[in-house]
């Protein structure tokens, strides 16, 4: 077998991986969006604001509702400590 | 054209024959370049597919939410805002909302606490939110409990448990249900009560709230309503629901602190590699060049020889990083971003990520990966190949 069909036999096993995968998470999707009317009525009788992601820091669990100062307001010259506060940017606000 | 095809399958069987010779150098290349892809593409999904949930199940967030600011710091607003607030046109309703968070000195564990207010918009439907099809509780001291919150306080429908209140004597309270671990995504760390009870718990009196959601008759006004209620009330801030939606695209944004040491570490290794492939041939590779072009070779097929090598080794890398990073994220939960998406938090919701890859983002990441190293490869050989091959040789 001369060397680029190895390639081509290497490159549509990726590509055949890679719609398994695709496939698989587009089913895994659609099995979210099934979910999307309970979680709208959760979310609207119980007035959510946020995703329930970080629940270490509040202005990680509740973003939306927090001010981007918030991680600085323990105390004076207080500094933000808290792991996921370098992941998540602060919320701006128009 | 069959003898274009021909030529060119024959250059790329020769530069697999040299990748291959090669081999553990080009492998390093391929498996530390994929190693980038995967660390960006993992990254950018777990972004997309945060902000996607939070568009589609934020868009039943309240339209406007109101809280009272004072020396720069939220603060229990007054009920008798609201009143102010019934001679705005265009408000439907305004509903009180007392929530806090609880800390579990003993677990390190944080939870949030929800007065559920009576009037909210699809009340009805909050029995289908609740595991076992239980009837949504309404007595008095009966909770309903997220999943995460029930896992660390080992709690289970009928189990009696108590939370200190600020003068650290006891409220009592009962698990009337536990949320069903479909509504896990917002409900993970949640302890929902009636208002009444969350109002004794934290010692928030009858005259105030947390806040106060508000709902307009057309969703059209949210913004004039949200301006009008910030004139009449300017102790206040007002947050409006496309607000709360940007927001989730804001803090997954490129901004962000991880995003940046990802984007960071991507550029310092792609730039190490371009410099290492910049800064010219070794003799080695010069000498093949100069050989290659002694048995007849032109330019232009030295050239098509490294742009093969250079499509062979960032398409290997791109499909092996790409391929890992969908699989990380959509399967593996993305397990190797949790410790810095969720931090020191005790409770941990399962996170069901399901992104959706577009070919806006694959073009993306394609441009910024594979484009330039194509770029690095030719462009020395291009400098090599347009040397005569005597000088090459050292003749």
């Amino acid at each position: 077998m001369r060397p680029a069909s190895v390639l081509l036999c290497l490159v549509a096993t990726l590509l055949a991986v890679d719609a398994g995968l695709l496939v698989a998470g587009q089913a895994r999707r659609d099995g979210m969006g099934e979910n999307l009317p309970l979680l709208h009525t959760v979310t609207a009788a119980l007035g959510l604001s946020d995703l329930c992601v970080a629940t270490e820091a509040r202005y990680t669990r509740h973003p939306a509702v927090s001010d981007p100062l918030v991680p600085f307001m323990d105390h004076p010259g207080a500094m933000e400590h808290f792991p996921t506060g370098s992941f998540w940017a602060p919320p701006g606000r128009p | 054209m069959n003898a274009i095809i021909e030529k060119q399958c024959n250059i790329l069987d020769y530069a697999l024959s040299s990748l291959w010779r090669r081999r553990l150098k080009n492998g390093g290349i391929v498996v530390v370049f994929a190693a980038v892809i995967f660390l960006v593409a993992s990254f950018q999904l777990v972004t997309s597919a945060l902000t996607e949930s939070a568009g589609r199940v934020l868009a039943a967030a309240p339209e406007i939410t109101l809280q009272r600011m004072s020396a720069g710091r939220q603060e229990a607003i007054p009920l008798a805002h609201a009143d102010r607030l019934r001679e705005i046109f265009g408000i439907r309703a305004v509903v009180p909302r007392v929530w806090g968070y609880y800390f579990d000195e003993v677990r390190g564990a944080n939870y949030t606490v929800l007065g559920v207010a009576p009037g909210m918009p699809q009340a009805e439907g909050l029995s289908n939110a609740v595991a076992n099809e239980t009837p949504w509780p309404t007595g008095a001291g009966q909770v309903v409990v997220g999943r995460a919150a029930a896992a660390a306080l080992e709690l289970q429908p009928g189990k009696l448990f108590s939370f200190f209140r600020p003068d650290l004597s006891l409220k009592p309270l009962e698990v009337a249900a536990i949320f069903r671990s479909e509504t896990e995504l917002v409900t993970a760390d949640l302890i929902a009560m009636p208002i009444a009870d969350a109002r004794d718990l934290f010692g928030i009196p009858a005259t105030h709230a947390t806040d106060l959601c508000i709902y307009v008759a057309n969703p059209a006004e949210i913004a004039t309503i949200a301006g009008k209620i910030a004139k009449i009330l300017p102790d206040t801030r007002v947050l409006t629901r496309p607000q709360i939606q940007k927001t989730y695209q804001v803090v997954f944004g490129w901004r962000s602190g991880f995003a940046s040491v990802c984007l960071l570490a991507a550029l310092a290794a792609f730039a190490i590699l371009a410099w290492d492939k910049a800064s010219g041939l070794s003799p080695e590779e010069r000498r093949e060049i100069a050989i290659l072009k002694i048995l007849g070779w032109e330019t232009s097929d030295v050239l098509g020889l490294r742009f093969w090598e250079g499509i062979v080794v960032a398409g290997l890398a791109f499909l092996l990083g790409t391929t890992l990073a969908y699989g990380h994220v959509v399967f593996g939960e993305a397990a190797l971003f949790k410790p810095v998406l969720m931090g020191w938090s005790v409770l941990q919701p399962t996170l069901h990520l399901a992104p959706q890859v577009t070919l806006k983002e694959v073009l993306l990441l394609l441009a910024v990966t594979v484009l330039p190293y194509l770029a690095v490869t030719v462009i020395p050989a291009w400098r090599a190949a347009s040397v005569p091959a005597e000088s090459a040789l050292g003749g």
